[in-house]
């Protein structure tokens, strides 16, 4: 078992979505078990990323239906939801979230001793897209549910060679 | 005099929460989305304290720290790193290079401001505004262009006190040879006359003195400013990003 494999990353990104979604968006969500992406993706959706890179490779996406990331974007920005501006507001507000989330977890493989670098959040928007990611020795897919939505977290982590 | 305030952070969210931290105080927010941006506006506006994120496009908040620990002029300004990177190196390096504070997203504004408050006072805005801080009031700065923020609810005393306001600030504008402004409306919730009104009077006192305007509104109130006569042929970007990059 290497030291990455010891990494209990489930628990501390589960940890790191609930505190930031908490903190900067008063939303309680509860982990649960992941639903299937096309539970998100039946329609309008948007995947917020962020990568990270040095001597682990890895990247985290976050998949919320575009219901639920206007609703994040009204928390964040403390607005109705009906005040929510154009797509840019809504791209930013994942992507910060999706930021949060990974430099979270970079900062803790860091500290592991996997010193890596973080990228700055990409956003994939729109319908009928899938993403893959390949050629990753560990993967976690972790479902997260608020009142009204789910919401898809995966990550993925390999050693770099 | 209000402390100056440089927030830069390649999300506007971020941005705008930080400034609407600092909003019940005496503080004028100037913002800047990545490094070289911030760099600029340090050395133009010479601020009280920079609030600085590290990963950004372009140039990031290390590089930016570095280049304002290595000017003279610029070395001084207390900064605080505001960021999603915790990681216990990551946060020694920097703090070795001088910054004063180091806060970790996510945050909550007034956890900001109790950080801010223990290296500088903070003066509460006074709730009386004299004539002459009235525009501070609507108004912000990025780079070359003043946005001219309206507030939710626009009536006919909203209505004359920003006339007022913009007549000042188009002098002060004009004085600095800044012939750019944003008027965003995107967080006023009632589309109506006293905004119509508003909306012509703003840009012919603009046009008057050769200053570009383009108008920020939601995709509904570019709807709504169609129905109106006076404002039915004015075209409209969605967000202040796409307005800068109309000019």
């Amino acid at each position: 078992m290497t030291e990455l494999d010891r990494l209990d990353l489930k628990g501390f990104v589960t940890n790191s979505v609930q505190r930031v979604f908490q903190t900067m968006l008063s939303m309680s969500l509860t982990p649960g078990e992941p639903p299937p992406r096309e539970r998100i993706a039946d329609g309008r959706h948007i995947v917020g990323t962020v990568g990270f890179a040095g001597t682990v490779m890895g990247n985290v996406n976050l998949f919320v239906s575009l219901e639920f990331a206007r609703e994040m974007t009204a928390a964040m920005l403390g607005v109705p939801a009906e005040e929510v501006g154009g797509e840019e507001e809504v791209k930013d507000v994942v992507g910060e979230v999706c930021n949060m989330v990974g430099g979270d977890l970079k900062s803790r493989l860091c500290d592991a001793g996997f010193p890596c670098s973080l990228s700055i959040p990409t956003i994939t928007f729109g319908e009928n897209f899938h993403i893959e990611s390949k050629g990753w020795v560990r993967q976690e897919r972790l479902g997260f549910q608020n009142s009204r939505h789910p919401a898809l977290l995966e990550v993925y982590v390999k050693i770099s060679t | 005099m209000a402390l100056k305030v440089l927030t830069v952070d390649d999300s506007k969210t971020i941005r705008m929460i930080v400034k609407k931290a600092f909003q019940p105080f005496d503080c004028t927010l100037i913002e800047a989305e990545n490094g070289v941006e911030g760099l600029a506006a340090a050395t133009r506006e010479k601020p009280g304290l920079i609030i600085l994120d590290i990963t950004m496009p372009v140039m990031n908040g290390v590089e930016m720290l570095d280049r304002l620990k290595a000017d003279a002029d610029l070395k001084d300004i207390p900064v605080i790193m505001l960021t999603a990177e915790s990681g216990k190196d990551n946060v020694v390096n920097i703090v070795k290079k001088g910054v004063r504070d180091y806060m970790v997203k996510p945050f909550k504004g007034e956890d900001l401001i109790a950080r801010v408050r223990k290296i500088l006072p903070l003066a509460e805005r006074a709730t009386e505004e004299s004539p002459e801080a009235k525009p501070a009031k609507y108004f912000t700065r990025i780079d070359d262009i003043i946005v001219l923020t309206l507030p939710a609810k626009v009536t006919r005393p909203v209505t004359v006190e920003i006339e007022g306001s913009l007549q000042s600030k188009v002098k002060e504008m004009s004085e600095a040879s800044l012939k750019k402004l944003i008027l965003d409306m995107g967080g006023v919730t009632e589309t109506n006359v006293s905004l119509i009104k508003l909306i012509i009077s703003s840009i012919q006192q603009c046009q008057k003195s050769g200053i570009a305007v383009k108008l920020v509104a939601t995709p509904k109130q570019g709807e709504e400013l169609k129905g109106f006569q006076e404002t039915s042929a004015l075209s409209v970007t969605h967000s202040i990003e796409e307005a800068k990059t109309a000019f």
